[in-house]
Parts: C-alpha cells; structure tokens; sequence
C-alpha cells in the first residue's frame, strides 16, 4: 500500500510538473473548466428567479444536488482519466507501454492519468456548492449523516468509473468508442444534472437501469432532502447507491479483465 | 468568389464521409435539446404561459438557438492548430484570403449540420415538443435573414478569440469562457424573456442579443415596423465592431508572426 | 549457454474489418460486417540463447512487430507457445516484464514536456528499483550516452537522435535480462545511428544481455548482429548467421543515375533497368558485382548514353528477400 501511494505522488508530481510549464495557460483552463461547468447552474439561477422552483426543488437544494455530481466527477478525473481516454491510450499506442511495466494494468491506469486542473475545477466547483447549500436545506447534520455523504461520494465516483471500465473494455474490440461515450455518458450527465423527477419514464428509466447516474445525485440527494417527489420511487433505492457502486464496478472490471485477451496493439 | 464556394463543398463533401457519425450527432442534438425542453416542462409545470410567454415560444426559442449553434458547431482550435504547426505562414503565401477561407470551410460545414443533423432534429422533436407556427412566411424570411447575420456575429466572436492564439500558448480555456458567455447572455441556456431586468438591459448593449434572440423574435413576430429595422441595424453594426476588432487582432498577429518567425 | 527465448510454431492472425465503398457499402456494413483474415505471424519457430544479439529484419507489414510484441507478452497468440527466460509472456506478464526493457523507435516512453530525469524518477518507482543501483545504472548510462547535457531539458527540445539515447536508458535502468529494440534508429542521423549502434553492441558484450532487433536498416544489423533472422509475410525465410547473407547482399547494388536522352539500352548480364517515380529521366540500374564490376558498368554507361547525375544507393531488404527466393542465399 505504501509502495502504491509513493508511485500515486511520484505520477501526480510530474503530471502537475508537466501542466505547470504553461503556469498561465493551466490557470485559465482551471478557470475555463470550473466556468464552463457552472453555466448550467448560473442559467438555472436566473431561471429560478422567475420560477422559484422546478418539481419543488427550491435552487439551495438544486445545488446540493447539483454538488454530488461535481465532487464525484472531481475525484473521478483523479483516478478514472485514463479509463475515459481510454481509446485515445489504445490509438497512440501507450497501454503498450503500460504492458511492458511490472505493475497491475488497473493500477497503473487508475495511478498515472490525473487532469489536475480539471479535477481541481470540478472539485472546487462542488465544494464551493455544498458549502452554499449544506446548511440552508434543512439538514441535521449529525455523524452518520456526515458518513453517509462520503459513501455516497465515492460509489458515485465507482458508478462513474465503472461505466468509463466498460467503455474501455469495449475499446479492446472496437477502438473508437468516442460517439458511445458521447451518448451514454456525457449526455446522461447533462440530463443527471438535474431531478430526475422532471423527465419521462423513458429518460428516467435509462438513468436509472443502464447508466445508473440517479445514483450518483439524485437518490442520495433525496436521503438528506426528502423531497415530496420521492414518492414516485421505492424508498430503498435512496440507500443502495453503495451497492450499486460495487456491483456494476466488480462486473465491469470482470468483462475488462476477460476482453484484455483481445487487445490488437493496433497503436503507432 | 468560386474558389471560396469549393473550400465550403469540400468542407460539406468530407462530413458526407463519415456516415455512421451523423445517427449518432442527431441523437446527440436531440438529447441536448430534450434537456432544456424537459427542464422548461417542469417549470412551466402545466401553466399555459409565464409572463405572456407561452411554453411552445420557449421551445421554439431553444429549437432556433440549436439550429444556429449547430450550425455554427466547429473547430474553434483551427487556427491554434495552424499556428503551432507551423503551418501558417505556408497558407498566407497562398492566393486566397485565409480568413475568407475559414469562413467558407466553416460555412460548408455548419451547412452539413444544419441539413443532416439540425433538421431532422427538428421533425423528430415535432413529434412531442410542441413548436409555434412562424407567424407569417415574411418572418420566416425575415428569421432567415436574421439567422445569417447572427451566425456572423457568432462567428466574428469566435474568430477574435481564436486570432488570440499569436499571442498566447493556448486558446482553449478562452474559447471555453467565450462559448459560457455565449450560451448563456445569447438565450441558448435560458429564453431572454425570463432574464432579470437588470441583466437584460446590459445584454442590449453586447452583441449577444444579437445572435438567437433576434432570429426568434422575428420567427414569432414579436417585433413589427421599426423595431425590425432597428435590430437588423443592431446585427449589422455589431458585425461591422467586430469586423474591425476581428482585423485589428488579425493584422496584429500575422505581423507579430512576421517579425519573430512563427 | 543457455537458451532463453524458445518460440515453437507461433501463429497470429488480425481480423480486419473490411469496408464497403459507397452509400450502399457503407449501409450494407452496418448490418452485416464483412472481415478479412490476413495471417501476421504463420507458424514462426526459432531459439535464442543467452546473450546473444539477433537481428529480425523484414519489409514493412511482415510480422517482425507483431512477433515482439507477442514476445514482450503485449499480445496474446492465437496459438504456437513461447517461453521466455522461464516465463510464458503472455500469462505471467506482471513478473516477466520485470526483466526485460522494450525501446520502441517510433513511440517514445518518456513525456514530451519533462526532462528525461523527471521520467527517469517516475520509472525508479514503477520498477521498484532500489536507489544504489539506480545511481550506479544512472551515472553509467549517463556517461556512456552522453546525456550529460541534456538530461536535465526537456524532451521536446532534444534532437531525435539524443531522445531516442534517452529512450534507450529508460529502457535499461532497471538492468533488463532480455532487451527488445523495436526500429530503434529509425529517422535519426548517420552520427546518431553510429553512437545508438556502437552502445547497443558494448551494452551486449559487455553485460551479456540478450538482446533482439527489428529493424529494417541492414546497417544497423550489420554494425551489431551476427545472427539475422528474416520474416517475410508472416513466415521465417532465413534463420542464420549475417556473414552468409553479406555475402550475396553486398554484391548487389543499385545505381541511380539520371539521363540527358532516353532509351537506355544495356548490354550487360544480369543487369535490370528501372524506372522511378516522377522523374522519367531517371532510372534504377540493379546489378550484381560478381557479374559486373562499378567499373565495368560505369564505363558502358557513359560510352553509350549522356549521364547528367549518378549516386550509389544501399541494398534494399527486399533485394536480400529476393535473392533468398531465389536459392541464392542458403541457411546454414
């Protein structure tokens, strides 16, 4: 364990070393990140200056649920990098290389790939909204709900990066994964943003069953929130975000171990 | 001017190529459009209308200001990818207008998305979203006019951003900036008439009202007589400020290019 | 000496997806793929043995790669087994990467925007090299290659001849057994392909690490193997010592010559006319100088034709490969 955390800092300090040769240019791309992802939010601001509330959802608690997205995905940048460039890995020919190292493949894909800058974006982002939001929706916080809230952060970094782990896995046999990516992640994020409550059965059912991102926000938002628009869904699925978490991340990395087989080394 | 036409059929012909990608690009733009449209549902939340504005406007709002960013959708990297390359200096020795160029390259292209990504977008979303008839052909040409000079402005902004990149190492963190301010000051995240008042009067004096929200004022006939003059004249007096900005830098950087050699 | 690489009836094949050309093609393809098989490695066997130098020489698409890459253990074969130093690559690729150091010519392994040392740093702790040995391995090869003064700048300011040193001591930090060097002078300069070669030659006889070498530059096989192993379409066409192929290779040659008028018309035996791309004026003259002497030929030439330039070019590996076919080269 030790020895993985010395190999963690020893890749972060040259991947900040490396991003730092361009001081100016990495403070205005953390900068344009943590912009870019707070558009959404700063049009749903103005919108509820009108409105007051979409669903019931008054804007404090829309940051809190807009938060779990930005923290997991802060994280996720951190350790899943690697696994959502995956094909472009394939394509340039470096898993060669991390093949040709002693090292579990996993760990050093899970290790090496950090965007610093973006991770520190989104991250700042998050925290910057659950700082806003923590107190004014009405949560008690006690110890258990303090727990709860990190387990709920990392399965949603697990969920996230399971998904990435079947794309990945995917790139072994087919290696332009980017318009499935497109589709079934970055757009299912757009849509996750939100409550889930406001899209049809359809949506809900796809964010819900295949890529699971209700997960990630809205069900362990309505742990701390009870929103009335709870009701539609079985009380349960506000606890098993952990499980989910699990599951989909052990059978993603079981359909990635045995795909690993037909890696072709198509890269240079 | 034939020349330029060649660069926007090649441009249009090389997007034909790749087949597979345009059922996937019409998902795309559909699902983005399917967000801003569910969110606006909800808010509307079954009122007939906010404001005076009725929930069919918003969605033609967000179906207008998609078919220009879509058209609009392109390489804003372009010109780094040139500069960085080294390859610059080879395309002005050519006898054709680099910016003429680019121009007529990203009009090829914003012309593919518009007949092969936006359009079938729009019948889809017919089918659930409930769109507002235009109010008279006239607008309809009116809107169509409006849509060129907005895709213009929009193009100008991006072009000024992008001459940047004779100065700084990367232009993409201001691009990005940029494409927040344009989604959001323009109307493509939230329809201009839900925007406090305050900000709204601020919007009036930048470019960006200039871009969706003409274009869908017109298609719904909110603006009669004058008031179509006076917002042609705004689009066109603000293409000409960025015209000249766009040149300024332009000029700037090809001499800065000049002296230090690439 | 012990053998340790030992390849029995190694076998890949690549699916490759065929396109369909047209709007119909590309429609037909969506639902119904159509695939071709091309065989990239057919039934190769050979053994090295310790110590030893190999070079594996092949045109471009052979197989030579795709071998060293089921070698190092990056891919899986389809069928045929390999041994290497008491390993089967492919399974127990964690432990067995440890003792073997792979340069690939055309993908460097240290980052664009860091010093070499910076990359350096990060191997130590991903080989888990332990710091005495880093140093002694560190100065050493630091001397050797000469990268005193540039170990220290960034790789995107070095030329390709010091990055590719650099490449090379990554690869040997963490003292390989076996080191596999993938076209490992490819693009860089006669100077630069003379320090590369002389260094992987000492590095072998010296330290006695084995050490295999694709590449398709007979001089750099020349300069550093003396056995030559050459892969044509897949299969093993020559497995033997380089002096028996110099042979027949360095009696061939080709003369390039550009003329003032055409025809060309030789009377000499063994002697074939060519033509190149884009220059009509000018042809290639393939000969052989057990036949026909430079002399010989030079003299005929000029006698009979107006010759406004003229250069000596390197045998190709296909001229090699040609001449094997032929039974002019033997394995012995």
């Amino acid at each position: 364990m030790k020895d993985i955390i010395s190999l963690f800092f020893a890749y972060a300090r040259t991947g900040l070393k490396t991003r730092f040769q361009y001081k100016l240019d990495s403070v205005i791309s953390t900068f344009a990140v943590f912009f870019r992802e707070a558009a959404g939010i700063i049009a749903m601001y103005l919108a509820l200056l009108k409105f007051d509330t979409i669903n019931n959802w008054n804007i404090d608690e829309l940051l809190f649920l807009f938060s779990l997205i930005f923290i997991t995905y802060g994280i996720f940048i951190v350790f899943f990098m690697a696994l959502r460039d995956f094909s472009d890995w394939i394509k340039h020919g470096d898993f060669d290389r991390v093949m040709l190292r002693p090292r579990g493949l996993l760990t050093q894909l899970v290790l090496c790939g950090a965007d610093w800058l973006a991770a520190f974006g989104h991250g700042t982002l998050g925290i910057i909204l659950f700082i806003i939001s923590a107190n004014r929706v009405g949560i008690q916080w006690n110890f258990g709900m303090a727990v709860y809230y990190i387990v709920v952060v990392i399965s949603g970094v697990l969920i996230q990066g399971a998904v990435f782990l079947f794309f990945s896995a995917i790139s072994f046999y087919v290696v332009e994964t980017n318009s499935l990516k497109e589709i079934f992640y970055w757009n299912m994020r757009k849509f996750a943003v939100y409550p889930l409550s406001i899209y049809n059965k359809f949506i809900q059912s796809i964010l819900i069953f295949v890529v699971p991102f209700a997960f990630v926000n809205y069900f362990p938002a309505q742990f701390f929130l009870r929103k009335a628009d709870m009701a539609a869904y079985p009380e349960w699925m506000m606890y098993i975000s952990p499980i989910v978490g699990i599951v989909l991340y052990i059978l993603a990395y079981a359909f990635w171990r045995f795909s690993l087989r037909y890696y072709k080394s198509t890269g240079n | 001017m034939s020349t330029y036409l060649q660069f926007a059929v090649i441009k249009f012909r090389n997007k034909m190529a790749y087949r597979f990608d345009y059922l996937l690009g019409i998902l795309n733009t559909l699902l983005s459009f399917v967000v801003y449209w569910s969110i606006y549902k909800a808010l509307y939340g079954g009122a007939s209308e906010v404001d005076g504005v009725t929930f069919s406007m918003v969605t033609t709002n967000f179906i207008i200001s998609l078919g220009l960013s879509s058209a609009f959708y392109k390489n804003e990297m372009f010109l780094q990818d040139k500069i960085k390359q080294g390859t610059i200096a080879n395309e002005l020795l050519k006898p054709v207008n680099f910016k003429l160029r680019m121009l007529f390259e990203d009009v090829g292209e914003g012309a593919f998305n518009v007949a092969f990504n936006f359009l079938p977008t729009v019948v889809i979303a017919a089918f659930f979203a409930n769109l507002s008839a235009p109010s008279s052909v006239l607008n309809v040409l009116l809107c169509l006019v409006s849509v060129v000079l907005g895709y213009i402005v929009l193009w100008q902004i991006s072009f000024i951003v992008q001459s940047w990149s004779f100065w700084l190492f990367n232009v993409w963190g201001l691009i990005t900036i940029k494409n927040v301010f344009v989604n959001i000051l323009a109307g493509a995240y939230i329809p201009m008439w839900f925007m406090p008042d305050w900000l709204r009067n601020v919007i009036r004096f930048t470019p960006f009202a200039s871009i969706y929200f003409t274009p869908v004022q017109l298609y719904l006939g909110e603006l009669q007589g004058w008031d179509i003059l006076i917002n042609f004249a705004r689009q066109l007096l603000w293409i000409v400020i960025l015209y000249v900005i766009g040149e300024f830098c332009w000029r700037r950087g090809i001499k800065k290019l000049v002296v230090q050699g690439g | 000496m012990e053998t340790i690489i030992d390849v029995n009836n190694l076998c890949k094949t690549f699916k490759i997806h065929k396109r369909g050309t047209g709007f119909k093609g590309a429609v037909k393809n969506i639902f119904h793929p159509t695939y071709e098989y091309k065989k990239a490695v057919n039934n190769v066997s050979f053994s090295i043995k310790e110590g030893e130098m190999v070079g594996f020489i092949g045109p471009n698409g052979a197989g030579k790669s795709t071998t060293v890459k089921m070698l190092s253990g990056i891919l899986y074969p389809d069928s045929g087994d390999i041994t290497v130093a008491g390993y089967v690559p492919h399974k127990q690729r964690k432990e067995y990467v440890a003792d073997i150091g792979v340069v690939f010519g055309q993908k460097s392994q240290i980052s664009w925007d860091l010093s070499p040392l910076d990359s350096y740093e990060v191997i130590k702790h991903i080989y888990k090299i332990p710091d005495k040995k880093y140093k002694e391995n560190l100065e050493r090869f630091t001397e050797l290659l000469d990268m005193g003064k540039f170990i220290n700048q960034p790789v995107r300011q070095l030329s390709l001849g010091q990055r590719m040193r650099a490449d090379i001591a990554a690869a040997l930090l963490h003292s390989p057994k076996i080191v596999f060097f993938d076209e490992p002078t490819i693009g860089i300069d006669v100077v630069g392909k003379d320090k590369i070669r002389k260094f992987i030659k000492m590095l072998n006889q010296t330290d006695n690490i084995t050490m295999i070498f694709t590449t398709h530059d007979m001089q750099d096989i020349e300069k550093t193997c003396e056995r030559l192993i050459i892969i044509d379409d897949g299969k093993k066409l020559y497995d033997g010592s380089l002096e028996n192929v110099k042979k027949g290779y360095v009696s061939s040659r080709i003369i390039e010559a550009e003329f003032e008028s055409l025809p060309i018309t030789l009377d000499l035996p063994r002697t074939e006319i060519s033509d190149v791309e884009n220059n009509a004026m000018k042809k290639l003259i393939s000969f052989n100088t057990d036949e026909v002497s430079v002399n010989e030929l030079m003299t005929a030439l000029m006698n009979t034709h107006n010759i406004k330039d003229v250069s000596i070019r390197e045998p190709e590996i296909d001229a090699i490969i040609r001449d094997i076919y032929e039974g002019k080269i033997v394995m012995n």
